[in-house]
């Protein structure tokens, strides 16, 4: 497998650079990694890191409201951003040419947001925001799931027991002192990481990344990473039925799992894969196909830090399958690959579907970009990136079943079942 | 630094190269060699869509086109399964209305034994009579929960409303209940005996191959297929109806999934590039009017946009939004005001060549993958474009002017014949839609 190239740099404030030259198409990434997600925010603000990433496109001292987007398409680029857990990140690709057009409206919002901000957007945005929790959350089947689940495996002081998106209450209280208080906090040079990937010119693209980003000061007074210590294990087996607007029951489980970055969390990725990835699945194969008793199944661990992760599957029921024999069909799996470990078959299928994705991924610069940044961001190692199909090629199966043992077990498990509105009782 | 920087000089970018020629059976080929590339594409399109469909047995061509990847007459689904996988290949088959489509991205290594998967599923399917029946029920618990879904109930919904029934495009491509829970695995044998053949069909290969070595491999695997298949139907949809207000009872919503549209236009239309850079203007892109009015300036909204669906035969065109409740009726006006004001002057200079630029310079990141350029050479054997359709591409639309946009939406975007669809809580909207006066109202459910 090709090697990403990695060069990195350290700016005087603190800001983390790291550059990957490809010049194959004539396009660059710009990717930010800021190190505050929804896991920063403090008790009757959930949602608000998630808000004010709304906020980072209402314009900063130069640059007006909707400007952002207007000056990056009208280059031809795309652009988004997005919140989670641990972090929030901003990104731009355009044409190559365009480099500094990035650098200089991101480098601004670091800058300066703050003369931008008015209560008249603060308030506008809110409503976006609101109407983006009720698209994908109040009224979206199932939509509650991964709110209920965090709140369910995570204890309730826990950085990662609340959603990114926020309850409505919280929304509805965040201010315009909120918004700047957050942004002198955590919207530092010293608190993020730039990507670039593409075509550039090394040192044309070091001066650029020196004027514009080199002026903004530190944080001298960054907080410490919010303690995310909790016990490996639930301690409890923890069950909820959950009424909704669904015409087929769904069946969610959740363990407490070590953080990514963790030789644990490695097998478990693999061994989500082997349940869940590809028409071979155990999952798949076993209930879809064969027992048929399920519509769907999909299998995924979390990629976050702090204390645990989370290993989560969902399954949905055929019609006249109850979710009592769904569920123990779904264990029957679960334990078998636990207790049997998986085969060579089951671990050359994987690897080679993973080394696929992760050359279908890297092929586009923003992903390259993005990984780049993560690791950077969470591990300090932008290497990683190349060591990907290396780590899961070291997962055995001894590793796979000794993680799931661990692990999947019955007093480490949450269970959300949901259920036609109308039959629930 | 407090202005805009300047930017560079640009580097110039051109559609990659490419290949295309005709076996004896039929097949076209062609072929992509990208040679600094890890991956190869593969995407084999046969005139097999919905539009090639008995209406009787609508459904039936996406029911084939799934039911191929459940195995060969040699490999049963999971042999077939465990075999592509092992590759690291994800073989995926799917129809539209106006083809279908097989074919998987992978490791450049793998082309000849994939290819070789891919042609036997296409070549000597299973068709096995329990894969048929499961997939079958599948497809009918999909609309289930589609019916649940707020989104895909006002997509399906907005297809049965805006069509007149003499034309099949007012259902999904994959059919409705009645006519799914009717077909047989005798219907999917059928089908494709008939519709699968090498005269109308295409193989694209783009990525991490030499062109010979990748004729060979298309010559070895599929040289010898035979058959020949009929063309699709044609047909000419219309409209049902003029403006009303279809209002389908969501219980409980607490948002409103608007699809507010009418006709537009089918894939050959002369105003192809126009009709694409007006809808960007109107609603394809961040800072278009409707997402500026309904997002950025009222809160009403996450997003609000609006796009064509051109095929074969006149496609929908559509503007789309969820919004609260409580602001649906004005949001509602606030939409078709839009609609109406695109019609009333032509847009300025600077809104025009903000989008046109976007369309014109983001043309090299669709390109970026072996998948993105392996699906821009679909358009081209699907709809028979001309071969050069990607060089002058980005000259076509640079020739749209604020006038070209302007006569376009005068006759494309028509908000008096548009139906307002919206799902919903009936129970907080009928009376305030009722009283709306924006033409009259029918409540499903």
């Amino acid at each position: 497998m090709a090697q990403v190239p990695i060069q990195r740099h350290l700016l005087d404030n603190g800001l983390r650079v790291v550059l990957s030259r490809d010049p194959r198409a004539p396009l660059v990434a710009v990717n930010l990694w800021y190190d505050v997600g929804s896991r920063h925010e403090k008790a009757g603000k959930t949602g608000f890191a998630h808000l004010f990433e709304h906020m980072m496109f209402q314009g900063s001292a130069n640059v007006d409201k909707g400007q952002h987007f207007s000056l990056v398409q009208a280059a031809g680029g795309t652009l988004n951003a997005s919140t989670w857990l641990d972090r929030t990140n901003y990104f731009e690709t355009l044409p190559g040419h365009e480099l500094e057009l990035a650098l200089w409206l991101e480098a601004d919002r670091m800058a300066s947001l703050l003369p931008a901000m008015t209560q008249e957007k603060l308030d506008n945005q809110r409503d976006v925001v609101k109407n983006e929790r009720r698209w994908s959350v109040d009224n979206q089947p199932y939509g509650s799931w991964d709110e209920k689940m965090q709140a369910l495996v995570y204890p309730d002081a826990h950085p990662y027991h609340h959603s990114t998106i926020g309850s409505m209450e919280d929304l509805s209280a965040a201010s315009l002192e909120d918004v700047g208080e957050f942004f002198a906090t955590y919207y530092a040079p010293n608190n993020a990481v730039l990507t670039v990937a593409g075509d550039f010119e090394t040192d044309e693209a070091l001066a650029m990344i020196g004027r514009h980003f080199g002026p903004i000061p530190a944080n001298a007074t960054l907080p410490p990473a919010p303690d995310m210590t909790v016990d490996p294990l639930i301690g409890g087996g923890v069950r909820e039925t959950v009424p909704d607007q669904v015409p087929l029951p769904r069946l969610y489980l959740a363990h407490r799992i070590p953080p990514f970055g963790t030789d644990a969390f490695d097998a478990l990725d693999v061994a989500a894969d082997i349940l869940g990835a590809g028409r071979a699945s155990r999952l798949y194969a076993s209930l879809v196909r064969e027992q048929r008793l399920a519509q769907d199944a999909s299998v995924f661990v979390f990629p976050i830090i702090g204390g645990a992760s989370m290993f989560a599957l969902w399954i949905t029921a055929r019609p006249g399958v109850t979710t009592e024999a769904l569920e123990a069909a779904t264990l029957a799996e679960l334990d078998r690959l636990a207790a049997d470990g998986p085969s060579d078959a089951d671990l050359e299928r994987v690897n080679n579907l993973h080394a696929a994705h992760v050359a279908g991924a890297l092929e586009r610069i923003s992903e390259r970009a993005d990984r780049l940044s993560m690791y950077t961001c969470l591990f300090d190692e932008p290497e990683r990136i190349n060591t990907e199909s290396s780590r899961w090629e070291a997962v055995d199966a001894g590793r796979v079943t000794e993680a799931l043992r661990a692990s999947l077990r019955v007093d480490n498990r949450v269970t959300l079942t949901y259920v036609p509105a109308e039959t629930a009782s | 630094m407090t202005a805009r920087p300047i930017a560079a000089a640009p580097r110039p970018y051109r559609f990659p190269a490419f290949e295309h020629q005709r076996l004896d059976n039929g097949l076209g080929v062609w072929l992509v060699p990208l040679p600094d590339r890890e991956l190869v594409s593969i995407h084999l399109l046969t005139d097999a869509g919905a539009a090639t469909e008995d209406e009787t047995r609508a459904g039936i061509a996406a029911l084939t086109a799934q039911l191929l990847v459940t195995g060969t007459r040699r490999l049963d689904a999971s042999a077939f399964a465990e075999t592509t996988e092992r590759l690291g290949i994800e073989v995926g088959s799917e129809s539209s209305w106006d083809n279908a489509r097989a074919g998987f991205t992978a490791l450049g290594s793998k082309l000849d034994e994939g290819l070789g998967l891919l042609a036997e599923m296409l070549r000597t399917p299973r068709l096995d009579p329990s894969e048929f029946d499961r997939l079958k029920s599948e497809r009918l618990n999909d609309i289930l929960q589609a019916r649940a879904d707020p989104g895909r109930l006002a997509d399906e919904s907005f297809l049965r409303e805006v069509f007149a029934d003499d034309a099949p495009y007012g259902r999904l491509s994959a059919g409705r209940p009645e006519t799914v829970e009717a077909l047989a695995v005798d219907d999917a044998r059928a089908f494709h005996a008939t519709h699968y053949a090498p005269n109308v069909a295409d193989i694209v290969i783009a990525g991490a191959i030499t062109a010979d070595a990748a004729l060979a491999a298309v010559e070895r695997h599929l040289g010898d297929w035979a058959g020949t298949a009929p063309q699709h139907r044609t047909f000419e949809p219309r409209q049902r109806g003029g403006r009303r207000i279809v209002l389908v009872d969501r219980p409980g919503s607490v948002q409103s999934e608007l699809r507010v549209g009418h006709l537009g236009i089918d894939r050959h239309d002369a105003r192809y590039f126009p009709a694409m850079v007006m809808a960007a203007l109107l609603g394809g892109v961040f800072g278009s009017r409707l997402n500026l009015r309904l997002r950025e300036e009222l809160g009403y909204t996450y997003g609000a946009r609006c796009s064509f669906d051109p095929r074969r035969a006149v496609g929908p065109f559509t503007a789309t939004a969820a919004v609260q409740t409580e602001v649906t009726v004005d949001a509602i006006r606030e939409l078709l005001g839009q609609l109406d004001r695109i019609r009333q002057a032509p847009p300025a200079e600077s809104e025009l060549a903000e989008v046109r630029d976007f369309l014109v310079g983001v043309f090299p990141l669709r390109f970026e993958t072996t998948g993105g350029i392996a699906s821009a050479i679909e358009p081209l054997a699907v709809y028979e474009l001309p071969h050069d359709w990607w060089q002058t591409y980005r000259s076509s639309l640079e020739a749209v002017g604020a006038e070209d946009v302007y006569r376009v939406a005068r006759e494309l975007v028509r908000p008096d014949e548009a139906l307002v669809l919206l799902t919903g809580d009936a129970s907080q909207l009928r009376d305030s839609l009722a009283a709306a006066d924006l033409g009259p109202l029918v409540v499903i459910g």
